[in-house]
């Protein structure tokens, strides 16, 4: 140690020093712990659908008898989507589009016994499918179409039909290794073979998707001159998801949310839960950062004598203030070291837990590390800057 | 830097006194490298004040003092430092060494700074000052006298233009007085820079250019 540091040192309280460490790591512990419990659960729902985010609510018109009867129709008119777009909860509306023609889809699978069955064809607009790379997209000439099917399908085939069928049961990574072969009929257009491979599955959209593009060109082609009907269902990205305002509204219009109702509660509850440690973990940290600024100015301020006759000699204020920075620097980095281990330590607690529930996946720590260094930054910068000031106020 | 000049320089505290016959305060005074000046003071009349403002530690005084031809009141601070450890020695009344840190170590405080002195040659000092047994001493522990010793060696620890001693050897016998006068008129000569002693009781035992009385 040089004789600058070891004159500088003099007076500091241990007793100050552990006080600040310790608020210091637990402020940023908790802080780092919210935001990587976020980011675990989180992985849930992402695994759960990867295509459709949880803020999407796809919506439709209760069936009743009067639409039965044909009396009532369960389509949207254009006045009723105007309405919901006026909400203060929607950020933006899509709405569903049917094919208007005939769908045969057959299917070999296996042992060669050909599954053939009746389809139908929805889209939605693309922005509102989060398929990455070029996987969903259709340009008319092409011979395949990418398919987004529901995965109560496959379960529906894989549990229900395949075993009392004696057909053999199929995986999601089979199912997307083989094509479909379909054939599109309708009245404008001859009938045309075409090709489908489905490239995702859906827990919270029950219909067959197609890219949009597909289903554009599609229409013009077998359906030409017809006019679209009013949508059937629509798609709704919300920014509150779980506000009580969105099932009043559905209730009071005798609308349906479609798929899992409660992952969008449960994720308003985790947001709850993250936001509210971060906020305690902010405030102690930010009280922490203030027990520092108040031990390392009383420090100076019990050596402020030696402070001035170091300026008096000569010394650069820069190395002056060095040992304090250092001090600082030090007892910040074993705080968030302490803090990043604290983290993980709680975070073994639960991520085999949600490791489980989110087959296999779990959020990564990047972001609660960066956040936790950024707060040990910021912290730094605050009390350099203090530091710098006490020493120019020494000089005199 | 080549002259020290104090143009109609009075501390404020004197503003509502009556005037007294003075050398320094309220004249238009110059002092050039290689000079030797003394200024006899009585008690009370501003000499610690005029090193302090001259050092750039206090700024309470009406008038200017200038380096060369800059007005030392805008001086940044880095100039200041920069001054002090080039331009400017200084031996302050009180000396501000470090009492828990040893002779040795106080000297080199400073010339780690500067570089300026071989470890053979602050040996050398300590020697001829009398106090090499006390080099590893903690200072806090010697006599005035030792320690105005460490810090006359302290003050010289640099290279300078000016060498500003308030006091040097109130408390040294006259044996002493007359070293530390050859070593810092050594020094001086050396560097062909001025010394600027005050006193008000014991004057440096050295052949001053001119005496002025505060």
């Amino acid at each position: 140690m040089g004789i600058v540091t070891r004159l500088l040192r003099r007076n500091l309280s241990a007793a100050q020093t552990a006080g600040f460490v310790i608020s210091n790591f637990i402020g940023i512990a908790i802080v780092i712990a919210g935001v990587q419990f976020h980011e675990d659960v989180r992985s849930i729902w992402d695994n759960e659908d990867s295509f459709i985010r949880k803020d999407y609510l796809v919506v439709n018109k209760t069936v009743t008898g009067a639409n039965t009867l044909g009396v009532k129709d369960t389509g949207f008119t254009t006045d009723e989507i105007a309405d919901i777009k006026s909400q203060p909860w929607v950020r933006k509306v899509g709405e569903f589009s049917a094919a208007r023609y005939q769908l045969n889809a057959s299917m070999s699978a296996g042992g060669g016994r050909a599954l053939t069955t009746n389809m139908f064809f929805e889209s939605i607009p693309s922005d509102f499918v989060d398929v990455k790379g070029s996987r969903w997209s259709y340009t008319p000439g092409e011979q395949e179409v990418p398919i987004i099917i529901s995965k109560d399908y496959l379960t529906l085939y894989n549990f229900g039909f395949a075993a009392s069928a004696g057909m053999p049961q199929i995986t999601e990574q089979m199912m997307s290794a083989l094509t479909m072969d379909l054939l599109l009929s309708g009245t404008t257009a001859p009938p045309m073979h075409m090709k489908g491979r489905v490239v995702g599955y859906s827990n919270r959209l029950n219909t067959i998707l197609v890219p949009q593009e597909f289903m554009d060109w599609s229409n013009a082609l077998f359906a030409k001159g017809e006019e679209a009907p009013s949508p059937r269902r629509i798609i709704i990205d919300t920014n509150s998801p779980g506000d009580v305002a969105i099932t009043d509204y559905m209730e009071a219009h005798g609308l349906e949310i479609a798929g899992d109702k409660s992952a969008s509660k449960a994720s308003y509850f985790v947001n709850l839960i993250s936001g509210l440690m971060v906020g305690v973990g902010a405030v102690i940290t930010t009280l922490s950062i203030f027990i520092l600024l108040l031990s390392i100015s009383l420090l100076m301020q019990k050596n402020r004598e030696k402070l001035h006759a170091l300026i008096m000699l000569g010394y650069p204020l820069r190395e002056v203030g060095a040992p304090y920075i250092r001090l600082i620097a030090i007892v910040s980095a074993v705080a968030y070291v302490m803090a990043v281990g604290a983290m993980f330590a709680a975070r073994s607690f639960y991520i085999k837990g949600i490791s489980g529930m989110a087959g296999g996946a779990t959020g990564s720590v990047w972001l609660s590390l960066t956040v936790g260094a950024a707060i040990t930054l910021l912290s730094l910068l605050f009390n350099i800057l203090s530091v710098r000031r006490k020493v120019r106020t020494a000089f005199f | 830097m080549n002259t020290i000049t104090i143009e109609n320089a009075l501390p404020r505290v004197f503003l509502e006194e009556a005037e007294r016959p003075s050398d320094v305060w309220r004249c238009n005074l110059s002092i050039s490298r290689g000079e030797m000046v003394n200024i006899k003071a009585e008690s009370g009349t501003g000499k610690s004040s005029l090193c302090a403002y001259i050092y750039g530690s206090r700024r309470d005084y009406d008038g200017r003092i200038l380096f060369d031809d800059r007005d030392i009141s805008t001086l940044s601070i880095n100039e200041w430092q920069e001054v002090r450890r080039r331009h400017l020695a200084y031996l302050p009344q009180e000396m501000s060494l470090f009492a828990e840190l040893t002779a040795l170590e106080n000297i080199q405080l400073k010339n780690r700074l500067t570089g300026h002195l071989t470890d053979e040659r602050i040996e050398h000092y300590l020697r001829r000052l009398g106090i090499d047994a006390r080099t590893h001493y903690p200072v806090g522990k010697m006599s005035i006298g030792q320690q105005q010793r460490v810090g006359i060696i302290r003050a010289i620890a640099q290279p300078f233009d000016f060498l500003l001693l308030d006091e040097p050897v109130s408390h040294l016998d006259p044996h002493n007085n007359r070293i530390a006068a050859e070593i810092l008129c050594e020094e001086a000569s050396r560097q062909g820079a001025a010394i600027i002693a005050t006193s008000v009781g014991t004057d440096l035992d050295f052949q001053p250019h001119r005496v002025l009385n505060l």
